[in-house]
């Protein structure tokens, strides 16, 4: 059996509802709301390039290693100039003492420090409860931003880290490639599904969940993703392989929920991921927009180690990122600011954020029974 | 109609004897019947009698020249479909093609009933044994000597020709899926012998009728043989065989094809919708949308046994995800179909309220609740509403700038040109209650802000929504008293004779007696004499006067 009861609405049916002048009478009871995230982007806050980034872009792997070759290598190496950084990336890599991967091995270098940013605004959320610069139980000194609206303390060290690489700024390829290949594959898509709204514009008490869909995208035949489609939860064995549920409440349409860890399922530049975030906050405004979309944001401590396998599997993308891993890894390491190791003292998570634009979407349990068919 | 089934209905219910009251609701008043018909087959009969005959697996590629609807339905049409020479080129293509497949190893194990003694000769004995058993289900009925006698013969040239036995057999066949005897129904009638003022459909018409109708695909080889026996002439023999196709999973395509036809679902085929206005109203869920009525009748009709007037109040329907999208619904069963019941407060209900009904009856790029309220006209309430004169004007309707926001403001303008009013009276009144869904379906409250007044009357009586529409043609003696009809002409393949008024108007009264469920109305109608009873011939006019 299905486990979708009678007491759903669809996100979009009850917005609009909600807003018209004479609705029907409710079914009564809760109700519940699902999106499909078709965006997720790293919250990267631009104005002017250099207000951000007064050192210039980051330098990248290629830069990197042309900059480390004799005349005669790059003539020889690169075939005159006729072989392009994109097809030369995974020599560009092999540039350590021994000619290891420094992708692989980010220390057996040292290169110039990476370019950050340096701007003051950041959008994000203040995951470790201060307002200063200092350490605090769960987070390592770091400069805090303040955040698009003048709210000082967010902490969005990934920002500071990435925001000076022209990959991952806005259009920049790594993102909307992303965003692409998850539209295109089907793979990766995540749902998140909303329980116990009373009213979608107020609801004091509310569940919200992050599953991963077994279903690709419903898109038409202009490949935009379409609304109000139907994903089953990816489950094994009757249970969600991915499930966080955080406690949350509905203001003025205003989402938001309590801090807690979090799994969320990925999948972007031919590779899947886990984004593995602790003190995961989210922010949405469920404003139905264009087509019932709705925009928030969502961000945590990313786990470094995780965030990092990340990078690992898109070393291929280098060429095209701008990217230098040993000062992109040194850099990381130095910026990382929440959880301490206790015996280090190092902090093992970066701080983060990322927006996402969701279109409402149905989520659909199935038992195990039901999934086996 | 509505007056004779009034008048039998008073005679009726004076009636106080039980016996006579059993006599007026059971005997069958006698018809004149009318002529033998001759029908093309339709696309799908054409598909379903190769699939019976030769298998699933046999491919039926290609294009068939279109039926034009006639008397509501295309099965009447099909008795005035003639060939094109385009026509026939098409269908000696088809039959290439399938009988290249018929003798396709793999496939001549299963579908020809002996091996020739050398492969590479002709075989006259194992060729005629396949003609005679592929001949007698393709021309649905017992077969003479002269059927084969062609085939044969080119299998035979062929054969030496080629070489190859089955090359041969393949030509021969290709013979007798291109003959007439295949292409038409043709039925003949005989003499009843208990009566000799009356004429019938002589058996194997008779096994045609009835498997046309409850199946919709060729006779098989059992109802052939009760045909051959003559047992579809007693009624003992012709229940029992109304009865086991009634009973056998093909009686859903039979009413599938049946519904198909009256509710005119062929439009699909060119149905477009404008993907900017409406992105979620593509193939997939055009599709569908012809797929779920289907599904919702079936249900609703055969599988529950409901009351027929049901189909203008249910709830209950299947989903899919791309139709899902379309409701904004969740569809529990990704990849394929799940029942689904829309919520009581639910705008929708009926099938009126269904994508196959308001997105195929509006306009590419919005509603109309003129097509709407024409289509439930003509096709739910069988009431004719008159084409549009020539030089209509829809400036009034079709202005962009209308001060008028919605469509019940714009067609009120519209409607004052007096040439125009007689007709929009019958439609729009019907339609507009359907203004809650948009052009593909989708359910809106406002139309350019405004918002939208869905209530309307139909026949005199209000409503103030789909919903209360749905309640007004449960109500509406036209709506029984139309799939009657229908059913009944579908049946028949020819309009209803001005001989069987009294037929019909004890038919509706039937349908009514038994609950309004179509079961027993379909099996009236096929064990009928109405259905095998044949006019007498007219005596041919002379030719060239006098001498």
């Amino acid at each position: 059996m299905l486990t979708l009861g009678r007491r759903w609405i669809s996100a979009g049916l009850a917005l609009l509802l909600a807003s018209a002048a004479a609705a029907p009478p409710s079914t009564g009871g809760p109700q519940t709301l699902a999106y499909v995230i078709a965006n997720f982007n790293n919250a990267v806050y631009e104005t002017q390039f250099m207000d951000e980034c007064p050192e210039g872009p980051a330098i990248g792997n290629d830069e990197m290693w042309w900059r480390g070759l004799s005349r005669a290598d790059r003539d020889k190496l690169t075939e005159n100039g006729l072989v392009q950084p994109v097809d030369r990336r995974f020599a560009s890599v092999l540039r350590g003492p021994k000619g290891e991967d420094v992708c692989w091995n980010p220390t057996v270098i040292k290169e110039p420090p990476l370019r950050t940013v340096q701007g003051v605004v950041s959008y994000g959320f203040n995951l470790d409860g201060s307002n200063d610069d200092q350490a605090t139980p769960k987070s390592c000194p770091h400069k805090n931003f303040v955040s698009e609206r003048g709210t000082p303390g967010v902490d969005n060290q990934m920002y500071r880290l990435l925001g000076c690489h022209y990959g991952w700024r806005h259009n920049g390829v790594l993102d909307t490639f992303g965003n692409e290949e998850r539209r295109n594959s089907g793979r990766g898509v995540i749902l998140m599904e909303i329980t116990g709204v009373t009213d979608p514009r107020n609801s004091p008490d509310v569940r919200v969940a992050f599953y991963r869909a077994a279903d690709p995208f419903s898109i038409d035949a202009a490949g935009r993703i379409l609304p109000y489609a139907s994903y089953r939860v990816d489950s094994n064995a009757g249970k969600p392989r991915y499930g966080a549920v955080a406690r949350g409440r509905i203001v003025d349409g205003v989402l938001t929920t309590e801090p807690i860890d979090a799994k969320l399922p990925f999948y972007a530049n031919s590779a899947f991921a886990e984004i593995q975030l602790r003190d995961m906050h989210l922010s949405m405004d469920l404003t139905p927009g264009a087509a019932g979309s709705v925009q928030g944001l969502v961000g945590g401590y990313y786990d470094f180690d995780k965030w990092w396998e990340y990078m690992l599997k898109i070393e291929f993308l280098i060429a095209t990122g701008d990217w230098s891993c040993p000062a992109l890894y040194t850099a990381a390491r130095e910026l990382a600011d929440g959880y301490p190791d206790p015996k280090t003292g190092d902090c093992t998570a970066i701080s983060s954020a990322f927006k996402i634009d969701a279109l409402p979407a149905f989520a659909i349990h199935t038992t195990a029974v039901e999934a086996r068919r | 109609m509505m007056r004779v089934r009034s008048r039998l209905a008073l005679i009726c219910s004076l009636l106080s004897g039980a016996s006579l009251l059993a006599a007026c609701s059971r005997s069958e008043p006698p018809t004149t019947g009318a002529p033998v018909t001759v029908r093309r087959l339709t696309e799908a009969q054409y598909r379903n009698a190769v699939a019976d005959i030769f298998g699933n697996q046999i491919v039926v590629a290609g294009r068939f020249d279109p039926i034009v609807r006639t008397a509501g339905l295309l099965a009447v049409g099909a008795g005035r479909a003639t060939i094109t020479p385009f026509g026939v080129e098409r269908f000696a293509a088809l039959a290439h093609s399938i009988a290249r497949q018929v003798v396709a190893p793999g496939n001549r194990e299963l579908l020809i009933p002996c091996q020739p003694a050398a492969p590479a000769a002709g075989d006259d004995g194992c060729a005629t044994l396949f003609f005679q058993q592929a001949g007698r289900l393709l021309y649905r009925r017992a077969l003479r000597p002269d059927d084969i006698a062609t085939p044969l013969k080119i299998a035979r040239a062929a054969a030496a020709a080629r070489q190859d036995f089955y090359g041969g057999l393949a030509y021969g066949l290709q013979v007798m899926l291109t003959s007439p005897e295949f292409l038409f129904i043709t039925e003949n009638a005989e003499a009843d012998p208990a009566n000799k003022d009356v004429r019938r459909l002589d058996g194997f018409s008779r096994a045609s009728r009835l498997s046309f109708m409850l199946w919709n695909t060729t006779p098989d080889s059992t109802l052939l043989a009760a045909a051959e026996q003559g047992e579809l002439a007693g009624q003992d023999g012709l229940e029992q065989q109304v009865d086991r196709m009634m009973g056998s999973a093909r009686f859903k395509q039979g009413v599938r094809a049946f519904f198909t036809d009256m509710l005119s679902l062929d439009d699909f085929s060119t149905l477009e919708k404008d993907t900017l206005i409406y992105p979620a109203f593509g193939l997939a869920a055009a599709e569908d949308s012809r797929e779920q009525v289907l599904r919702t009748l079936i249900d609703e009709l055969v599988t529950r046994d409901s009351d027929y007037r049901d189909i203008f109040t249910t709830r209950r329907t299947f989903m899919t995800v791309p139709l899902g999208m379309v409701y904004r619904v969740p569809a529990t069963r990704p990849g394929g179909w799940a029942p689904f019941e829309f919520a009581a407060d639910d705008p929708r209900a009926g099938i009126q309220t269904q994508l196959s009904f308001v997105a195929l009856h509006s306009h590419p790029g919005k509603s109309s609740p003129t097509l709407r309220g024409k289509a439930i006209r003509e096709l739910l309430l069988c009431q004719k509403v008159p084409d549009p004169p020539g030089n209509v004007n829809f400036d009034n309707f079709n202005n962009p700038n209308s001060p008028n926001k919605t469509a019940r403001l714009r067609l009120a303008a519209h409607a004052t040109d007096p040439a125009c009013a007689g007709c929009h009276k019958l439609m729009d009144p019907i339609g507009l209650a359907l203004e809650n869904f948009d052009g593909a379906g989708q359910i809106r409250l406002t139309e350019n802000g405004e918002r939208i007044d869905a209530s309307g009357d139909l026949n005199g009586i209000k409503f103030a929504d789909a919903r209360g529409l749905g309640q007004a043609m449960r109500e509406d003696p036209a709506a029984t008293s139309c799939v009657v009809r229908r059913a009944y002409t579908y049946a028949a393949g020819r309009p209803i004779d001005k001989g069987e008024r009294d037929w019909l108007a004890y038919l509706e009264q039937s349908f009514a007696d038994d609950g309004y469920r179509l079961r027993p109305l379909l099996r009236r109608i096929a064990l009928s004499n109405a259905l095998q009873t044949i006019s007498k011939l007219k005596p041919e006019p002379r030719a060239g006067g006098a001498t």
